[in-house]
């Protein structure tokens, strides 16, 4: 009984007690690429549509980005967040780019016609780099799984908004945001 | 055009080991709702796991001038010091050997795959780490090793540390040719 | 020198993999189907031949046989897959090429892509290419003069 408690015990704080991890920590990246592939295969099973596909895996991307954004701050921001459009996406291209995949997104860019629409490029998406698509499934871009986390991390710092990843110079990442951030930029400029 | 030619050599490069470990739970928590319990689940990532196997121990092996292994001993040697430490960059220790020298433990003191991780309550009979056990499976096989692979203590569940059994089935022989069977 | 034909087997037997250079005209693909199963059957046989053979205890593998005239270079990796190439008789000792085509064209396109089923005959056009560049690039691909 005694040692039962204790287990108990343990169970309930061993998480707690673990030293917030430097997140420097570093794998082979072989190891992600074979599991991402499963990743891949499962969804594609699951799937309907190409469409279908790179939804399943945005919403295991939101899944990391949600996570990934907690860590980032407590680790790197001093629980500062971001309250500016332009530094939040900055942020994004640099910060988490490095911080999920080694390096820094290429370009953050604004629409020409739409100050709602901003793009990130990445000229080689690394979740890319060791997917071929084959022919019948031409347009799938796994990317989608880093769009997921772009999109989670902007939510999680209130700035709600849509990503959705294109062929385009490498793969676009593009992000709508809604109506309402535009509307608080704009009163924040007015200050 | 340029998807077509984006594959180039991911070897030697690393990876971030937080984001590897959010993706794998991502994936465990995608299949907590797809599945109805907690052993499909199992199921699903022991099959996943060993699906991944498969691949790995290729790349292992292309990268390694290792040769066949000479017994169970020797397996168990390169497992913890060549193939953990390659792939997930921890070095287990081999133990508890049965005395017939065909099962053994291997200790995990950290698992990069739970960095993040505490298991849910109503989700008591989940394997989380699963995967581990169809990978290894899954890359014996393919060195002609039929082998059963299971978690007996799992420092997540609240034990002392991380345990995986390995117990030897049998040496798999090269397929037949045509009309010789 | 030159090198004419090329093979892969699964280790279920199955051939995922043939493809001709020089030789003889390409025949037809019965027959090649037919070929690549007397193939395994010649290597299965080879092989537990050499092992039942062998004076010295240990793994021993085969790594080539000669005839008058044709050379059969044979490279299998511990997971059992098979490589075979046939080439001249000029050529030598061949296992390393065979071994980066199992590690820079093998691994890295078949068995990386999640897409593949690495026990069904190939189908990617992309290995197909870099295997066909990487053979071509050898200094002895072409058929001496």
């Amino acid at each position: 009984m005694e040692s039962k408690s204790a287990s108990i015990q343990r169970k309930s704080t061993n998480i707690l007690e673990k030293p917030l991890s430097k997140g420097r920590g570093e794998i082979n990246l072989s190891t992600f690429a074979f599991l991402f592939s499963e990743l891949v295969q499962y969804c594609q099973n699951r799937s309907s549509s190409v469409v279908d596909l790179q939804q399943k895996l945005a919403s295991l991307g939101h899944h990391v980005g949600t996570r990934i954004l907690d860590a980032l701050y407590l680790r790197e921001r001093g629980s500062k967040r971001e309250l500016r459009l332009l530094q939040a996406l900055i942020f994004v291209k640099t910060t988490v780019w490095k911080s999920c995949f080694g390096r820094e997104a290429d370009k953050l860019e604004l629409s020409n016609d739409d100050e709602k629409t901003y793009y990130i490029i990445e000229n080689e998406s690394l979740v890319n780099k060791f997917i071929f698509v084959p022919k019948d499934k031409g347009s799938l871009n796994c990317a989608a799984f880093s769009g997921g986390i772009i999109e989670a991390v902007l939510n999680g710092l209130n700035f709600p908004c849509n990503v959705t990843v294109h062929w385009h110079k490498g793969t676009t990442y593009m992000i709508k945001f809604e109506e309402s951030v535009l509307m608080r930029e704009k009163s924040l400029e007015s200050r | 055009m340029s998807r077509q030619t984006p594959r180039v050599s991911v070897e030697g490069r690393k990876f971030s080991s937080e984001v590897f470990a959010l993706t794998y739970g991502a994936l465990v928590a995608q299949l907590l709702k797809d599945y109805e319990n907690d052993d499909d689940v199992n199921k699903q990532l022991d099959k996943m796991g060993y699906s991944m196997g498969v691949r790995m121990i290729e790349d292992f092996l292309a990268r390694n001038n290792i040769g066949r292994c000479h017994d169970f001993r020797d397996t168990a040697d390169i497992i913890a010091k060549n193939g953990f430490k390659t792939f997930l960059g921890i070095t287990p220790n081999v133990t508890n050997w049965s005395t017939d020298g065909k099962e053994f433990s291997l200790i995990l003191d950290n698992n990069p795959l739970t960095e993040f991780v505490e298991l849910p309550e109503n989700h008591s009979s989940l394997s989380f780490s699963n995967i581990l056990c169809g990978a290894l499976r899954g890359a014996l096989e393919m060195v002609q090793m039929e082998v059963e692979v299971w978690f007996v203590q799992d420092s997540l569940k609240g034990d002392d540390t991380t345990e995986i059994r390995l117990k030897f089935i049998k040496k798999l022989e090269d397929a037949l040719p045509d009309g010789e069977d | 020198m030159a090198i004419y034909d090329f093979y892969i087997f699964h280790r279920e037997g199955t051939c995922i993999y043939y493809c001709q250079w020089h030789g003889k005209k390409p025949p037809s693909p019965s027959v090649t189907e037919h070929n690549c199963k007397l193939m395994y059957g010649l290597l299965y046989s080879l092989k537990s031949f050499v092992l039942r053979i062998s004076p010295t205890d240990g793994k021993d593998q085969f790594s080539s046989y000669r005839t008058s005239k044709y050379k059969l270079n044979y490279y299998e990796t511990p997971s059992g897959i098979k490589f075979v190439m046939t080439t001249d008789l000029g050529v030598g000792n061949i296992k390393d090429i065979m071994k980066s085509i199992y590690r820079k064209i093998y691994v890295e396109y078949l068995v990386k892509n999640p897409f593949i089923d690495v026990s069904k005959p190939v189908s990617s056009e992309l290995f197909v290419s870099k295997l066909d560049a990487y053979v071509k690039e050898l200094p002895f691909f072409e058929p001496k003069q």
